[in-house]
C-alpha cells in the first residue's frame, strides 16, 4: 500500500454502506423504489468493474456484455438445475466469467483503439453465438427462472454488499502498488516495461478481475429479472451502457463510477417515461460534452466545483 | 474532508434525493378510490412505436367506450376506468421496472400488457410476483404461458397455430391435387422466439403428414439481417415448391426484394404473419406481392362475418375515421374489454376474484371462432384460429380460410411459377 | 455449379457495399489517426437524407447522389471543426477519439427518431427488383450500380491523392503531420477536407444501401462493425487494400453457408476482425500510408 490507510476514509465508507442498508430498514420504502436501488447497485458493481480496465488500465472495452452474459447465463442454469443455491450460483458465475476473461489474452497485446474494435468484435460475435446456442441460452427465447420474492427483496442487501466490495476493491486498487503499476502501463507502455512493469501479465489479471466481477454482476441480475435472454445481455446496448457509465461519471476515477451508474439508472427511469429517446441525445451530448470539457466526468465537475467553492471562501476570509 | 469522501457524500446524497420522493406510503396513493387504474406499458417510441401506437389506439378506444357508458358496474355501483400508460419503448429492464413503478408506486389495480413477445416475458414476471392479474395481447409465445404462473392470460394465440393452419389449408390443396405430393418446403425463419414457434407449426405438421410433405431447407437468420442472397441462394439450390418464411416487416421487404431480383418463384409463398400490409406493398410494388399468404390474428373483413368485430370497427371507425384497424387495435381493444367484463363479472376489485373471473371466462369475441376463453390448458393462451389471406392481382387481400368466414378462394399454385 | 455461381456473384455484390462502406472510415483513419465510431451514424444520415429526397421531391436516388455527397462533406467538416479538432492527438487521444464520436453517432440516432420515428423505411423506385441476368445467375440493378461505385471509388481517390496538390498534401499531412507546417502546409485545413471527404463517402453508402434494403434510426452498428473488418484487414490506409479486403470478407461469409448455419454466417465477418486484430494488426498488407 502506498501510505498508510487512512482511518477516517475507511469508517467514512462504511458508515455509508451501513446507512444505505439500513434504509429499507428504517423507512417506509416502496418495493418499486427498493427494487429501483436494487438495480442500481448491479448496474454500480458492473461499472466500476469495467473501470479498473477501462479507466485504470486505459483499455477501453466494447465487449464487457460478454462476460455479462456468460455470467448470467451460467447462474441461471445453476439455479434453474438445483445444483446451487442463488448465492453459490453467482459466484460460479463470476468464476467463469473470470475464467473465459483470460482467454482474451491474445487481445491484450492490442493498444488503444485496436483493442477497443477487437472488444467490439467479441461482443457481436458472442451475441450471435450464444442466441444460437439453444442449450446453454435457450436461445432467442432465454430462460425463465422461478419466482422468489424473498430473494428478490434479499437482492437489495446482496447487491449493496456486491456493490460496497468493488468500491472498497476500486479504492484500494488504486492507492496500491498495484494501482501505479497500472497507470504506468495506461500511461506508456514501453516505458511500464523498461522498468519491469509487465503489461501483459497485469492486464491479464485486471481483465481477468473485471470480467469476473461482471460476471457476477449478470448472476445476479439474472436473478432480479427471472428471465433473461440472450439479445438484452450480451447485446452491444449493455457493453455500451458500462461504458456511458463510467464516462459520465469519472472515467480513471475510484468512485466516478458510482455516480455515473446512479445518473445512467435514474436517468432512464423517470426521463424515460414522459421524454422517450431523449436519453439518447442526453448521453451522447455529455459524453461530447465530458470528452471535450471534463474528460473526468461528472466527478471532474464536482471537484472544480468544490475547489471553486473553497477558493471563495478563502478569498471572503482574507 | 478528502476528496473521495466528497464524492461519496455526494453519491449518498443523490441516493438519498432518489429515495425521499417515493417515501409516500402506499396508504396515501389509495386513498381515492373514485376509479379503476388499469396500468400499462407499450413502445410508444422506439424501434416498434408504430405498433405501440396502434395498441394504444385500440386500448384508449376500449377506455373512453366503456366510460362513455358511465363505467363499470362494480358491486351495483358504476366506476369509471383509467388508463396509465408510459412508453418502455421495447426495452426489457424498462418494461421490468415500469411496471414495477406502476404496480407499487402508482399503486393500480390491474395490468394490461405490452408489445413483444421477450419484453412481455419479462415484464409479466413482475405481475406473476406480485400477484395482479395482466392480460396481455402483445405476447404469442407459447414460452410466456408454459411457467405455470397463475397471473397471466393471452389474448394472442400461439404462432404455432399460425404454422398449423397454413399447412392445413395447403394440405387441402394437395389433396385437390393442385400440389404435388409429395412436396417439398423451403422454411426460412427469423431466430426469436416467434419465429422458432412458426417454425415449429410448419415441421410438426410435415412430420405428422406421413411424408406428404418434407421439409428440405430449415434455416433461422438474424433479425434486421440485410443480405440474404446466400440463404436466398441456398432457398434456389433445394428446389422446394413452397417458400414459406417467418419475418417481421423490415426483413420481409428487404427478403422478398431480394427474392423477386433473384428470379425466385414458388408455388406457394408465404411470409408468415406479413403479406398484405400497405407499407409493405408501398415497398415492393403490388405485382410483386401478388398470391402471398400470410396469417394473421384478426383482419377488418370479419367484420361482415363475426358481429363483434363489427361493433369494433364501428366503434373504430367512430372515432378514428376511414382508417382500417389492423390486428393490432382489435387485439388491445379485446385484451382490455376482457379484463374489462372479468371486473364486472367479479363484482369487485378484489385481485383474486378477478383472476378467478378470468380463468372461467367464456364470452362472445371479435376474435377468430367467436368465443373469447382462456384454457388452463394452454396456461391461460387462447388458442382462437388464425384467418388466412392471400394477395390477389387486383389488389385486394380475401380472407380464404377458414371456410366459415372466408371473403373468396384462395389460390394455389402460383400461375406464374406452376411447372 | 450454378450454386457456385450464384455465390461468388453474391460474394462480389456484397463486396462492393462492404467496400463503399469501409472507404469513407478508412481514409479518416489513415489520415488522422482518428477511429469514426460516428460512421455508422453518417450512413444513417445519408440514407434518410436520400429517402427524403426521394420521397419528398422525387428526386431518384442515383441522381440525388451529388446532393448527399455535397451535404455529408460539410456535415463531416463541421463536425471536424467544432468537435474532433479539439481531440488530443496520440496515443492519449484513442479512448477520447472513440468516446467522442461515438456520443456524435448517439445525437445523430436521436435526432433520426425524433425526425423520423423509429419506422422502417425504403426507397422504393420501378427498377427495385429489376435484374440483369448473367451466367444462369441474376443480378440486381441497384446492387451492381453499387459495385460500379465501388470500382470508381477508389480510382478517383487514387486520382485525387495522386495527380493532385490536395492530394499530395493529404499524403504528407498522413505521412508526418509536424514537417508539413514547416513546408506551409494548413495541416487543420487538409484534416478537415479529408475528414469531410470521409463523411461524404459515408453518406453515399448510406444513400445506396438505402436503394438495396430498409432502414431505420437505429441503422449503422452492423455496417460499422463491417466496415471496421474491412479497414484493419486491408491494411492501415490502403485504399486499393480495402477493396480486396472487402472481397475478401464478403467471399468468406458468403461461402460460410456451405459450411455453417445460415443464422451463424452472421458472426463470421466479426469472428475475422477479432483473428485479423490479433494475428497480423497490419492488415494482411502490411502497414503502408496512404496511396
Amino acid at each position: 500500500m502506498i501510505g498508510r490507510v487512512p482511518r477516517r476514509g475507511v469508517a467514512a465508507y462504511a458508515g455509508v454502506v451501513a446507512l444505505v442498508a439500513a434504509v429499507p430498514v428504517v423507512f417506509p420504502v416502496s418495493p418499486y423504489t427498493h427494487n429501483l436501488l436494487t438495480f442500481a447497485f448491479l448496474m454500480i458493481a458492473g461499472s466500476l468493474a469495467w473501470n479498473w480496465m477501462g479507466g485504470f488500465v486505459g483499455q477501453v472495452s466494447f465487449g464487457h456484455a460478454t462476460m455479462f452474459g456468460i455470467g448470467g447465463f451460467v447462474a441461471a442454469r445453476l439455479i434453474l438445475s438445483g445444483a446451487l443455491p442463488a448465492p453459490l450460483a453467482w459466484i460460479a458465475a463470476g468464476l467463469v466469467a473470470g475464467v473465459v476473461a483470460l482467454g482474451a489474452h491474445p487481445m491484450l497485446r492490442l493498444r488503444g483503439p485496436y483493442f477497443s474494435i477487437a472488444t467490439i468484435g467479441v461482443g457481436e460475435a458472442s451475441r450471435v453465438i450464444f442466441t444460437y446456442w439453444e442449450g446453454f441460452t435457450g436461445g432467442s427465447s432465454g430462460l425463465s427462472l422461478p419466482i422468489d420474492p424473498i430473494l428478490k427483496y434479499q437482492l437489495y442487501w446482496w447487491g449493496l454488499g456486491l456493490a460496497g466490495l468493488v468500491g472498497g476493491a476500486s479504492w484500494l486498487l488504486r492507492r496500491s502498488t498495484l494501482g501505479l503499476q497500472l497507470l504506468a502501463i495506461k500511461a506508456d507502455v514501453e516505458a511500464a516495461a523498461d522498468v519491469g512493469v509487465s503489461a501483459t501479465f497485469y492486464q491479464d489479471l485486471i481483465f481477468c478481475l473485471s470480467g469476473a466481477v461482471v460476471g457476477l454482476t449478470g448472476g445476479l441480475y439474472a436473478s432480479y429479472f427471472a428471465y433473461i435472454e440472450p439479445s438484452d445481455l450480451f447485446g452491444f446496448d449493455r457493453s455500451i451502457g458500462f461504458v456511458l457509465m463510467a464516462v459520465i461519471g469519472g472515467l480513471g476515477t475510484v468512485f466516478g463510477p458510482i455516480l455515473g451508474a446512479v445518473v445512467f439508472v435514474l436517468l432512464r427511469q423517470n426521463l424515460l417515461a414522459s421524454y422517450p429517446e431523449l436519453y439518447l441525445g442526453l448521453y451522447g451530448g455529455l459524453l461530447i460534452v465530458i470528452i471535450l470539457f471534463e474528460p473526468l466526468g461528472l466527478t471532474g465537475l464536482g471537484l472544480r466545483l468544490a475547489r471553486r467553492v473553497r477558493r471563495a471562501r478563502e478569498g471572503r476570509r482574507s | 474532508m478528502t476528496n473521495h469522501s466528497r464524492v461519496l457524500f455526494f453519491i449518498a446524497a443523490a441516493l438519498g434525493a432518489t429515495t425521499a420522493p417515493a417515501c409516500k406510503p402506499k396508504a396515501a396513493a389509495r386513498a381515492e378510490k373514485d376509479a379503476i387504474v388499469i396500468g400499462a406499458t407499450l413502445p410508444l417510441t422506439g424501434s416498434e412505436a408504430r405498433i405501440g401506437g396502434f395498441f394504444k389506439e385500440g386500448y384508449e378506444l376500449a377506455f373512453e367506450e366503456l366510460n362513455r357508458k358511465g363505467g363499470l358496474d362494480v358491486g351495483g355501483k358504476k366506476v369509471k376506468v383509467r388508463l396509465t400508460l408510459l412508453d418502455d419503448t421495447s426495452t426489457q429492464t424498462t418494461a421490468v421496472s415500469l411496471a414495477d413503478r406502476l404496480i407499487n408506486s402508482d399503486g393500480v389495480d390491474f395490468l394490461l400488457g405490452t408489445y413483444g413477445t421477450n419484453v412481455v416475458e419479462a415484464q409479466s414476471t413482475v405481475a406473476e410476483q406480485n400477484s395482479i392479474p395482466y392480460v396481455t395481447g402483445g405476447g404469442a409465445a407459447t414460452a410466456i404461458y408454459k411457467r405455470g404462473y397463475k397471473w397471466i392470460f393471452g389474448t394472442l394465440a400461439p404462432v404455432e397455430l399460425l404454422g398449423t393452419t397454413l399447412m392445413t389449408w395447403i394440405a387441402e390443396q394437395q389433396a385437390a391435387g393442385k400440389l404435388p405430393k409429395p412436396a417439398k418446403i423451403a422454411l426460412v425463419w427469423e431466430n426469436t422466439s416467434h419465429g422458432k414457434d412458426f417454425r415449429k407449426g410448419i415441421s410438426d405438421f410435415a412430420e405428422k403428414s406421413g411424408g406428404a410433405f418434407q421439409v428440405v431447407v430449415d434455416e433461422s437468420f438474424e433479425l434486421n439481417g440485410k443480405d440474404f442472397s446466400p440463404l436466398l441462394g441456398k432457398v434456389k439450390a433445394a428446389g422446394a415448391d413452397m417458400f414459406l418464411a417467418d419475418a417481421h416487416l423490415p426483413d420481409y421487404i428487404t427478403m422478398h426484394r431480394q427474392y423477386v431480383a433473384a428470379g425466385l418463384c414458388h408455388k406457394i409463398l408465404s411470409y408468415g404473419a406479413r403479406g398484405s400490409e400497405k407499407a409493405a406493398i408501398d415497398a415492393l410494388g403490388q405485382e410483386n406481392v401478388t398470391y402471398i399468404l400470410s396469417g394473421v390474428w384478426w383482419n377488418s373483413q370479419l367484420a361482415d362475418k363475426i358481429p363483434q368485430s363489427k361493433l369494433f370497427a364501428d366503434a373504430y371507425h367512430a372515432k378514428y375515421g376511414a382508417k382500417n384497424p389492423e390486428w393490432f387495435q382489435a387485439l388491445a381493444y379485446e385484451t382490455a374489454r376482457a379484463l374489462f367484463t372479468a371486473i364486472e363479472q367479479a363484482g369487485s376489485t378484489d385481485r383474486e376474484a378477478v383472476r378467478a373471473k378470468l380463468a372461467s371466462m367464456k364470452i362472445p369475441s371479435l376474435l377468430p371462432g367467436g368465443t373469447l376463453e382462456f384454457p388452463a390448458a394452454t396456461g391461460a393462451q387462447v388458442q382462437n384460429p388464425f384467418v388466412l389471406q392471400q394477395n390477389t392481382p387486383e389488389g385486394k387481400a380475401p380472407i380464404i380460410y377458414p371456410k366459415e368466414i372466408a371473403t373468396g378462394e384462395g389460390i394455389a399454385p402460383d400461375p406464374r411459377c406452376a411447372k | 455449379m450454378a450454386r457456385f455461381i450464384d455465390l461468388a456473384f453474391s460474394a462480389i455484390l456484397q463486396a462492393g457495399l462492404y467496400a463503399t462502406m469501409a472507404y469513407g472510415l478508412g481514409l479518416i483513419y489513415g489520415v488522422l489517426r482518428v477511429v469514426n465510431l460516428a460512421h455508422g451514424g453518417v450512413i444513417m444520415a445519408g440514407a434518410y437524407l436520400g429517402w427524403v429526397l426521394f420521397e419528398r421531391w422525387g428526386i431518384d436516388p442515383y441522381l440525388s447522389i451529388p446532393i448527399v455527397l455535397v451535404a455529408s462533406f460539410v456535415g463531416g467538416a463541421a463536425m471536424y471543426r467544432l468537435l474532433v479538432r479539439h481531440l488530443p492527438r496520440g496515443a492519449a487521444g484513442g479512448p477520447a477519439s472513440l468516446l467522442l464520436l461515438f456520443g456524435v453517432w448517439l445525437v445523430l440516432r436521436y435526432a433520426g427518431y425524433r425526425l423520423f420515428t423509429g419506422d422502417d423505411r425504403t426507397i422504393r423506385t420501378t427498377y427495385s427488383t429489376d435484374a440483369v441476368s448473367l451466367f444462369g445467375s441474376f443480378l440486381a440493378v441497384n446492387r451492381l450500380a453499387v459495385l460500379g461505385i465501388a470500382v470508381l471509388v477508389p480510382v478517383g481517390l487514387h486520382l485525387l491523392l495522386r495527380r493532385t496538390y490536395l492530394g499530395a498534401a493529404i499524403r504528407a499531412v498522413a505521412q508526418n503531420p509536424a514537417s508539413c507546417t514547416i513546408v506551409g502546409i494548413d495541416v487543420e485545413r487538409i484534416y478537415t477536407i479529408t475528414f469531410g471527404l470521409g463523411t461524404a463517402l459515408a453518406g453515399l453508402a448510406g444513400l445506396l444501401a438505402a436503394t438495396i434494403f430498409s432502414f431505420n434510426p437505429g441503422f449503422g452498428s452492423g455496417e460499422l462493425l463491417k466496415s471496421f473488418v474491412v479497414v484493419v484487414l486491408g491494411g492501415l490506409g490502403s485504399i486499393f487494400g480495402m477493396a480486396l479486403a472487402a472481397l475478401i470478407l464478403a467471399v468468406v461469409e458468403t461461402f460460410a453457408i456451405l459450411v455453417l448455419p445460415s443464422y451463424l454466417t452472421a458472426a463470421v465477418g466479426f469472428v475475422m476482425l477479432v483473428l485479423v486484430l490479433v494475428l497480423r494488426p497490419g492488415g494482411l498488407f502490411g502497414q503502408r500510408v496512404l496511396g
